[in-house]
């Protein structure tokens, strides 16, 4: 039987790990997103006093490793009485590290914003929450649409760290068949496939809603 | 042989150069000579090919036919046809100096050091030589007390007197001026157009591509009249400014300010 | 913590200090290599470098690592874990770099170019003197950008087994039994490691902006 078959065989296990990286994905940039989006509101908002402490927040974790804050949650969070299992660890890491980013991504975005649309949304009678959510907010995230393609990619791309906390996603699957198979060359050629196929994927769908705010004339690449 | 002979005895010789882009001739059958120590002044209205002409005498643009010497060496190809080699060409090239519309002076190297660059790493002239000659023609040019800057500190007029600094060093045969005022603010031009007039008393041999009619009509030897790729009219500057032949040139010069000698 | 606690910390320091500077080294020098044979358009050649590129960025680098050791001994290679490492960390880098460099390369003045042949510089003193020197300086924030992300990368290479600053906290805590303060300490430095690039990063910002002006 060669190499190529025992893997066909084991297809079902690449699946459950494809599976598992997507659900982990899926979940921590929806996360990562709101948690994003939440920062760049605070930050917005009146209270001053909460600026100073988020943006240090924030570039913290810019410079730390992604790997340094999941074992930050998993090994240092219990010996403050809170624990957490290794997946919910990971998709949690994974929301908050990319959420700062994503909040950077927003927040020097918003920096180039005109003053004139806000006083005239002011001059409107706009509220606070309402001129956040229906000015703001649409623009920063249409503008900042390439940037966060690429965040996404680096996000795909740090769920395999999760594989040192033992929690059985893709690369995980490649690492236990290569070692129960003894074909650790071809697993992993077709492991990096899957992940080279889904960046190829958003790659695609990132162009293609570029398109679409390109109509709307926001498109600044 | 007559061809050899005039090729080596002009410092341009320009034989029936042809050019297109794609579809567009902008050079036809063009024949030119530039004798040493003559400055010739090429005058037409935009996209008449005259800047194009320029840029094939040092080879930037590949015309398509026809051939061109400087100083009696053919640049570009050999004779059989041949493509120069890259080395070969580049020292038919040093003896050409071109000055730009833009500047185009090297951002990262200070004024002297874009001075001495060409001749420091073409000619091979030592560090010391190189400097003299280089704080000898920046004193030419007016620009003595700026050796140290960077060009993003200079005005327009500074920025091209250093160009013409840097053109002179390599002791070029001809010099190529192309458009040399164009980019400047109009109160900047006269500071420019001042150190090529010194240039042309001192008997330097160029080639002027200028809107600039009274200037023109001050320092050239010869006019030469481009149109669609075609040299329609050549004269003397008085013939040429007081009694065109052709009625194109006589309505081009009336749309420009005519000018009075100067 | 105590002094060997200290010893082992600053040790796993070291060795993620020397693992990234040697990919950092040839990282940047394979992707100027890597673009400068890309400018040459060579079929075939050229869309392996650019399926190379497109791979070696979609690829984590936790997977990068294991497949290389683990599959070296297939290919007849025999790596030790540090070699493992670097080759992880530097097939990853260069794939960033050399999109840095290539885009420094396609957008290097056409004009400045013209002047320098004007003066009679062949393509090769041309691109010594007048490009690389400018290409250096435009694209030192990106190059720098990309070291940060790789320090910020290069706790992956623990997953083949070599002790760096993230995996030795595993190791003082298991004498310790104290996991907090050593992933804190670690963490402290590598933000002090990173800091220091990101400060380097703006001081080059303010050269490159100068030189485009």
């Amino acid at each position: 039987m060669s190499n190529w078959e025992i893997l066909w065989q084991a297809r079902d296990e690449f699946l459950i790990g494809f599976w598992r990286t997507l659900e982990i994905f899926g979940l921590s940039i929806a996360g990562a997103f709101l948690i994003g989006c939440g920062l760049l509101y605070l930050l917005e908002g009146s209270r001053k006093r909460l600026t100073m402490p988020l943006r240090i927040f924030i570039d913290a974790m810019r410079m730390l490793p992604f790997l340094i804050l999941v074992y930050l949650l998993y090994y240092g969070l219990p010996s403050v009485g809170i624990r957490l299992d290794a997946w919910w660890t990971g998709v949690g890491a994974l929301a908050v590290y990319h959420g700062t980013y994503f909040a950077e991504i927003f927040r020097s975005n918003r920096l180039t914003f005109p003053p004139g649309q806000i006083e005239a949304a002011k001059a409107h009678g706009f509220t606070k929450s309402k001129m956040f959510f229906r000015l703001i907010l649409p623009q920063v995230i249409m503008q900042t649409r390439p940037l966060l393609g690429n965040q996404l990619i680096y996000a795909l791309k740090d769920t395999a760290f999760l594989v040192i906390i033992t929690v059985r996603e893709l690369t995980a699957v490649a690492n236990s068949l290569s070692s129960t198979y003894f074909i650790p060359t071809e697993a992993f050629i077709v492991v990096i496939g899957f992940y080279w196929a889904l960046s190829v994927a958003m790659e695609i769908i990132i162009k293609q809603c570029g398109r679409f705010s390109a109509k709307r004339g926001f498109d600044n690449v | 042989m007559s061809e050899a002979n005039t090729s080596e005895t002009a410092a341009v010789s320009i034989r029936h150069l042809s050019k297109s882009f794609d579809d567009v001739e902008v050079l036809r059958d063009v024949e030119l000579e530039v004798k040493t120590g003559e400055v010739v002044t090429i005058i037409g209205s935009s996209g008449s090919g005259k800047s194009t002409l320029l840029r094939c005498i040092n080879w930037l643009e590949k015309p398509d036919r026809g051939s061109i010497h400087i100083a009696g060496q053919r640049i570009g190809v050999h004779d059989d046809g041949r493509a120069m080699p890259v080395r070969e060409l580049a020292k038919v090239r040093a003896k050409t100096g071109m000055v730009f519309q833009g500047f185009n002076l090297w951002p990262h190297l200070n004024v002297l050091h874009n001075v001495t660059e060409a001749p420091i790493h073409v000619q091979g002239k030592s560090k010391r030589e190189a400097e003299a000659l280089a704080k000898a023609l920046l004193d030419k040019v007016g620009m003595s007390h700026k050796h140290d800057s960077y060009p993003n500190t200079l005005s327009g007029g500074q920025k091209q007197r250093v160009a013409i600094a840097r053109a002179l060093a390599m002791q070029p045969t001809v010099m190529l001026f192309d458009e040399p005022t164009s980019a400047l603010d109009p109160e900047l031009v006269g500071e420019v157009l001042a150190v090529i007039k010194d240039l042309s008393a001192e008997g330097y041999t160029m080639v002027m591509v200028t809107h600039e009619m009274a200037f023109a009509r001050a320092v050239s030897d010869q006019v030469v009249f481009l149109e669609k790729g075609l040299i329609i009219e050549r004269a003397d500057p008085e013939t040429f400014f007081t009694t065109p032949k052709t009625d194109r040139v006589r309505k081009f010069l009336e749309n420009h300010d005519t000018p009075s000698p100067a | 913590m105590n002094a060997s606690a200290w010893q082992m910390l600053l040790e796993g320091a070291w060795t993620t200090v020397w693992i990234s500077a040697v990919s950092i080294a040839i990282g940047v020098l394979a992707g100027l290599v890597i673009a400068l044979i890309r400018l040459a358009r060579i079929p075939i050649v050229d869309q392996l470098l650019v399926l190379y590129i497109s791979v070696a960025r979609a690829t984590p680098l936790v997977t990068l690592a294991l497949f290389i050791f683990l599959s070296a001994p297939d290919l007849g290679l025999d790596f030790n874990r540090s070699v493992a490492g670097i080759l992880a960390l530097t097939l990853n880098t260069t794939a960033f770099n050399a999109e840095i460099w290539r885009s420094a390369f396609r957008n290097f003045s056409r004009e400045q170019r013209e002047a320098a042949m004007a003066t009679g510089m062949t393509p090769w003193i041309t691109f010594r003197r007048i490009m690389l020197p400018q290409m250096v300086i435009t694209s030192l924030p990106g190059l720098i950008n990309e070291m940060s992300f790789l320090i910020k990368g290069s706790p992956a290479i623990a997953v083949i087994g070599i002790v760096d600053l993230t995996r030795v906290t595993n190791r003082i805590s298991a004498v310790t039994y104290e996991p907090l303060p050593p992933i804190l300490v670690a963490g402290a430095l590598y933000m002090m490691v990173i800091g220091c690039l990101i400060w380097l990063q703006r001081i080059f910002e303010r050269r490159a902006n100068r030189l485009a002006m």
